[in-house]
């Protein structure tokens, strides 16, 4: 069954079998326990208190804390490329905190027995272990096939992809859907690349890494593909595509039936 | 034999082929870090003696196979051929990821053209990666429709 909610802003889609409907409850708490806590558009989220002062970085929760060093070390990896600041200087978790959330909750219906489940927060798309491992047994082992949206063309797509084990989550960043909101070193140029889809097995490496290339550009593409094992396409400003061998060789082929 | 000892040393890395002919020879790997590589049991030769045994009698004719090396890309073992006293072929034998899967040795992107992947495009999918719409652009989106179907 599909379920879909709305949360952080965006939409997340939920599938997995209705047995399992039960555990959307928790998946829910999940997301809305993200957004409590780091909502900027949230006034009394903790976030929004650390930003105006109200509250001490001393005194914030582990769970931020926790967030936020590991949006520090992702900064370090990609040489500022991502980064959990905002220009004036303020914390900004968004970047990371969508995919955590995804990652936990993902983490919550594997935990319950949920045997093949995704789940798409505002394009961002997990999907569990199982999918297209072949020693399982059960009759819905088939890899799950996920479509690139075309950033020139938000009614096409771009090409579809197997996300199979452990090949399990594709996040896609980029100026189509919500403008240039990706800082970038305080670069004026246009972007190289207007989308940026990374295939990763896992979904807060694949998001973070997505953004670094679309605020790094052609030196953070390739510096993400010798240093960190993911599939990458990207399309630039006039359209034209770059895309990794791994990333080539998931693309569905044409079907013969 | 002594020539052997003066089979190059090889790696073959990220995108970066750098073929060493010395024992024990340090390589550069494409990411720029240097090691120093040992090749079958017989790397024990000093290199100072090794040009010298070279200017006698150079490598003899024949494939070499290297050990096999852990490295942060898989396995990597190569096979170096010599004809004519120079290296004329590097075959991979074994280029593994932690998974014993065949990997690339370069994982750079590439261009690629719209038509090679036009054959994806209308494949059946069950969901959609994009950068992130907001609450009202998901109801134009492709995943909108998607959910709807109940894909």
């Amino acid at each position: 069954m599909r379920h879909v909610a709305q949360t952080m802003g965006t939409v997340a889609s939920i599938e997995l079998p209705s047995e399992w409907a039960s555990e959307l409850n928790a998946v829910e708490r999940i997301f809305r326990e993200v957004e409590r806590r780091f909502s900027l558009y949230l006034p009394g989220s903790e976030l929004s208190m650390i930003a105006d002062g109200r509250l001490s970085l001393s005194e914030a929760s582990d769970s931020l804390l926790s967030s936020y060093s590991r949006a520090l070390e992702w900064r370090t990896a990609t040489g500022g490329n991502f980064s959990p600041h905002r220009p004036d200087g303020a914390i900004d978790l968004n970047g990371i905190v969508k995919a955590e959330a995804i990652e936990q909750a993902g983490a919550q219906l594997t935990a319950a027995g949920c045997p093949q489940w995704s789940i798409n927060v505002g394009g961002d798309i997990l999907v569990s272990p199982t999918s297209g491992a072949t020693n399982v047994a059960t009759s819905s082992s088939e890899p799950l096939r996920a479509g690139i949206a075309d950033p020139h063309n938000p009614t096409a797509l771009l090409c579809s992809l197997e996300l199979r084990h452990p090949r399990r989550a594709i996040a896609t960043s980029g100026s189509a859907q919500r403008g240039d909101h990706i800082w970038r070193g305080g670069s004026t140029e246009p972007a190289q690349f207007v989308q940026v889809s990374v295939v990763a097995n896992d979904i807060v490496t694949a998001d973070v890494l997505a953004t670094a290339i679309v605020a790094g550009g052609q030196d953070a593409l390739d510096g993400v593909s010798d240093r960190w094992d993911v599939d990458v396409i990207t399309v630039d400003r006039l359209g034209a595509l770059h895309a990794t061998p791994g990333l080539q060789s998931s693309l569905v082929r044409a079907q013969i039936t | 034999m002594r020539t052997r000892a003066i089979l190059g040393s090889i790696l073959a890395s990220a995108s970066v082929l750098i073929i060493g002919y010395q024992a024990g020879v340090s390589v550069t790997t494409g990411d720029g870090t240097s090691l120093t590589l040992p090749v079958g049991s017989t790397t024990s030769e000093s290199v100072g003696t090794t040009a010298d045994s070279r200017a006698i009698s150079g490598p003899t004719d024949g494939t070499y196979t290297g050990s096999s090396i852990s490295t942060r890309f898989g396995n990597v073992q190569v096979a170096v051929t010599i004809t004519s006293g120079s290296i004329s072929e590097v075959t991979a034998l074994q280029l593994t990821d932690a998974d014993g899967r065949s990997v690339q040795i370069s994982n750079r992107a590439a261009p690629i053209l719209r038509s090679e992947v036009l054959a994806s495009q209308s494949a059946q999918v069950s969901n959609v990666s994009g950068a992130t719409y907001t609450t009202r652009a998901y109801l134009g989106s492709l995943q909108s429709a998607l959910d709807q179907a109940g894909a």
